[in-house]
């Protein structure tokens, strides 16, 4: 935790030149979210006590706590209460700058999203099995290792999107594969957004018993696990989604 | 199983044959240019600008083959040219020309990487003209296509490949009213690619993209392992290579052993 006790730097006179007489609660959010979001603010940094940063602000202290329940909002701070307590700054990491599309989605387009994947994904799943040939079993385990190896989040993100779009062409449907791709670039961020590195390995779990399913050509097998997976990302987006407000 | 006996069916491979061969005389015709290019250029690599001077032979084999090849263009070997170490110049016809645009940086999240596909791999592998497919192309035209694709070498040195991208509808039209006109001893008539999948049949109780699984001269419960250009086709090629005059890797079964393959169930012969 880094603390700042007096900020007398350049960088918080910058941050906390007054507000002009009209200042309101947005303006200040505005300029509080914009430097955590450049690093002015950094991860963890404890923020003047509330009378202070509304002194240092120019605005009320009620004016300062409507502002920092938004940035609470949007997870940009953390309030902690009792002994070493007070407002912490939360910089957005890569993850924290793809909760922001996830706030603008309503839990019941969240689940929707989830039906509609588990349609494709899992219909894509059934017919890849009926249909596959060796080399196509062999193109699907050479994505799913690239899955295992990618370190972060794009990477991640990449090669599952991959995988689940070659399934989708190893059904040998056009139809399916666009809408799998359609898919993968409307929610290809939010899908990896609550899952870390132990969700990988549970991921590639997944994929290997797919692809198993698709090369024993045991088409029921494979769009049971491939439905099931679609469900396990989706109620891990729906905590995720609930979670913000928590915060 | 038996391959359908009658000259009906050998006319039918014949005409399919011959119209895809025609397509892959034009892109053997834009390899040899891009050949040329090297060869010109001497020891100078090529850059990216060269390729400007192959746009209106590509141009030319789209108008061409209008309404059959969806694209076509030529892709380079990694390091190939000076200035882009991957290459990608393809073009699609629609109502006018486009060219096609694709993320070839490796740390993309969108990076596509040509060198893994059949189309691409084969010809560097075997130095023989391929056709891939069908297969689902999610790149470039989106649709159950076949891609017919040659090497490219100068001085010894493999540039890439130059191909044509061809919609499997069309050769389905091509195929359909002949494959259904065969005599009632041969039905279903079915046309499959060199390792089994289904490209165009005359019955609705096998269609296009299912695998028909075939006891193969290599005892292989399929004709072979790859419907693109891979597999073994016992006589020493692969089914997707094509020699440059050769006939296609395909196969025309007929009559009720293929329906009956189909189902997975034990085919009596004849």
């Amino acid at each position: 935790m880094v603390a700042s006790p007096a900020l007398t730097t350049v960088r918080a006179r910058t941050l906390f030149t007054p507000l002009d007489a009209g200042g309101r609660a947005d303006a200040v959010t505005r300029r509080l979210a914009q430097a955590i979001r450049l690093g002015l603010l950094l991860d963890g940094e404890r923020l003047p006590a509330e009378s202070r940063l509304a002194g240092q602000l120019g605005v009320s202290t009620v004016t300062l706590r409507e502002a920092l329940a938004a940035l609470r909002t949007m997870g940009l701070v953390e309030t902690r209460r009792g002994r070493g307590g007070g407002s912490f700054v939360r910089a957005p990491g890569e993850a924290g700058r793809l909760e922001r599309p996830l706030r603008l989605l309503s839990l019941h387009q969240l689940r929707d999203i989830g039906d509609h994947r588990a349609a494709i994904a899992g219909t894509a799943a059934r017919l890849a099995a009926e249909r596959a040939l060796a080399t196509d079993v062999s193109t699907l385990r050479e994505h799913a290792e690239r899955l295992r190896g990618a370190a972060a989040l794009t990477g991640r993100r990449r090669a599952d999107a991959r995988l689940h779009i070659e399934i989708a062409a190893t059904a040998q449907s056009p139809r399916l594969t666009r809408e799998e791709m359609d898919l993968w670039s409307e929610i290809g961020d939010l899908v990896w957004l609550p899952l870390d590195g132990a969700d990988v390995t549970a991921a590639a779990r997944d994929h290997d018993l797919l692809i198993d399913a698709i090369e024993a050509h045991a088409p029921a097998q494979a769009r049971e696990i491939a439905e099931r997976h679609v469900a396990a990302e989706t109620a891990r987006l729906l905590d995720l989604r609930l979670s913000l407000h928590r915060r | 199983m038996t391959a359908a006996p009658a000259s009906a069916g050998e006319d039918l491979l014949a005409a399919v044959t011959a119209t895809i061969g025609r397509v892959l005389v034009s892109v053997t015709g834009v390899g040899g240019a891009l050949a040329a290019l090297a060869a010109a250029a001497g020891r100078r690599p090529l850059r990216r600008a060269d390729l400007a001077t192959l746009r209106p032979l590509v141009a030319q084999v789209l108008a061409r083959h209008r309404g059959f090849a969806a694209g076509a263009g030529v892709v380079l070997a990694p390091d190939a040219l000076a200035d882009a170490p991957r290459w990608i110049d393809w073009w699609w016809a629609d109502e006018g020309i486009g060219q096609l645009q694709v993320d070839l940086d490796p740390g993309s999240a969108e990076f596509y990487d040509y060198t893994t596909t059949e189309w691409y791999r084969e010809p560097a592998r075997t130095g023989l003209p391929c056709i891939a497919g069908p297969y689902v192309d999610y790149i470039c035209t989106r649709e159950y296509t076949f891609t017919v694709s040659v090497p490219v070498v100068a001085g010894g040195r493999f540039l890439g490949v130059a191909g044509a991208d061809i919609l499997a509808s069309e050769v389905e039209r091509m195929v359909l009213p002949g494959l259904s006109l065969l005599g009632p001893a041969h039905q279903p008539a079915v046309l499959v690619s060199g390792s089994g999948r289904v490209i165009a049949s005359s019955s609705a109780s096998i269609l296009p993209g299912e695998v028909l699984r075939l006891a193969g001269p290599g005892g292989d419960d399929r004709c072979g392992g790859d419907d693109r250009c891979g597999g073994d086709d016992g006589g020493g090629g692969r089914p997707g290579t094509m020699t440059a005059s050769g006939p296609l890797p395909w196969v025309l079964l007929g009559g009720p052993a293929s329906a009956a393959v189909a189902r997975d169930e034990p085919a009596t012969a004849g």
